[in-house]
């Protein structure tokens, strides 16, 4: 019987003895087939306590953030310089911070009363701008005083746009805390979520001002579509603001 | 007429209704919308006094409202009105010191009031709306709005006739009822002040 010699030879404590090393070969072909699931987690779980922690992580965002601004910076100054050569704006603006000492968003009249008047140099018809973007114009001034009107009060009129499609439209407010976008083109491609700034072709406000957000789109509006816009500004909470004097 | 007579000087309490329209406490109001505080004012001031001094201070009250607020609408007319026919209804009507009915007159110039103002607006949306259509002529005018332009929205004072309806309805309810819940506290109070001077007088 040669066939069976082996399988005699391995019977009895010799099997005994191979038997761990088998075990160890099919753990070792196990991990090779999943691609090494097994000691990769093990590393992971070895090597936790020296992962790169929450300091790591801000080190690293507070870098991104000084790119972001210094970015944001020298494509301001940049927009600056070709504006300039373009002539599209004779002086630096230049802006004067007010308080907002009296605040009626809401009912017949949707204004604000500023802390700052003709005194300071604000003159009617001149953009307000609170943290998050347009909130306004001066409507009229005081010496000491100037009331804005809101972009939610109906006898509100701005040209904006959509930044991303480059459509024109006009920013009416309606009588409510939203803001109507009704667009010039019949066919406009904007959709919600879409950011609304003020347009470069208008000469009330200045150019490319942060608006608001496209809540929701009525494509089939007549005689052009629509769209509600979410102000960025926090209109009912705002404390201080900014006048854009030319 | 007897506070306004003798005493003017009161009359000038009329000064906190600008300043709290000014202030417009953001806890004292009824979804954003604030009570007419002219009302509340004026209402005991004419029961109290008649009806010559109430339209007097209709007057003074709604020049001063009207210089608060920008736009080509008007309180004057209301108040004037609301003033005078409160000042006949005190001097003919039995003393009117219940709470109810002082929360029923304020509802109803609340509601006088804001109609006033809806209606102004209506009209100078109807009549803006013509003029731009004339002024730009009937070609020009259809090609704007075949181009989706509606040529109302360059040349509008305020509000149009569609926001008047929906949200312009919103506020004219809003501030009606905010109004009415607080006349009953405020007016009685102040209607007990008045009638405490010009008592002192007769005596």
């Amino acid at each position: 019987m040669p066939a069976w010699r082996w399988l005699r030879f391995v019977q009895g404590p010799s099997l005994r003895r191979i038997t761990p090393w088998l075990l160890v070969l099919l753990a070792l072909v196990a991990v090779r087939l999943s691609k090494g699931a097994l000691i990769a987690d093990l590393y992971a779980v070895v090597s936790r306590p020296f992962w790169p922690g929450t300091a790591q992580a801000e080190w690293l965002r507070s870098a991104r953030r000084v790119e972001d601004g210094a970015r944001l910076a020298q494509l301001e100054q940049d927009n600056q310089r070709l504006r300039t050569l373009l002539e599209l704006q004779k002086q630096n603006p230049n802006r004067v911070t007010a308080p907002v000492i009296s605040r009626d968003a809401s009912g017949w009249w949707r204004q604000l009363l500023l802390g700052q008047g003709a005194l300071s140099g604000l003159r009617a018809g001149q953009a307000v701008l609170g943290p998050g973007g347009l909130v306004g114009l001066v409507g009229s001034v005081t010496p000491s005083t100037a009331s804005v009107t809101l972009l939610t009060d109906p006898r509100s009129r701005v040209g904006v746009w959509v930044g991303r499609t480059q459509h024109h439209g006009l920013l009416t407010g309606i009588g409510t805390g939203r803001p109507v976008l009704r667009f010039l083109e019949k066919d406009p491609q904007a959709r919600p979520g879409d950011v609304v700034v003020t347009s470069p072709a208008s000469t009330l406000v200045p150019p490319n001002l942060p608006v608001g957000v496209i809540q929701t789109m009525d494509a089939n509006a007549d005689p052009a579509p629509e769209a509600v816009v979410q102000l960025i500004a926090p209109v009912s909470a705002l404390d201080w603001v900014q006048v854009q004097v030319r | 007429m007897d506070l306004l007579t003798r005493q003017p000087l009161l009359a000038a309490t009329a000064l906190l209704v600008p300043l709290l329209v000014l202030v417009s406490p953001g806890w004292l109001s009824l979804d954003g919308v604030g009570p007419c505080w002219a009302v509340l004012w004026l209402l005991p001031w004419a029961l109290s006094d008649g009806p010559f001094s109430g339209a007097c201070a209709g007057l003074a009250l709604g020049l001063l409202l009207d210089a608060l607020h920008p736009g080509g609408v008007t309180q004057v007319p209301a108040l004037l009105l609301l003033g005078w026919w409160w000042g006949r209804m005190g001097r003919r009507a039995p003393p009117i010191q219940r709470s109810f009915s002082l929360g029923l007159l304020a509802l109803l110039g609340t509601a006088l009031l804001g109609l006033t103002l809806m209606l102004q607006w209506g009209l100078l949306d109807w009549m803006g709306t013509r003029e731009a259509i004339q002024l730009a002529g009937p070609q020009v005018g259809r090609r704007l709005a075949d181009q989706g332009v509606n040529p109302a929205l360059l040349a509008l004072p305020g509000w149009r006739w569609d926001d008047l309806a929906g949200s312009g309805l919103r506020v004219l309810l809003t501030q009606t009822l905010i109004t009415a819940l607080l006349a009953p506290m405020l007016c009685s109070l102040q209607l007990l002040l008045w009638r405490q001077v010009g008592s002192g007088w007769r005596r």
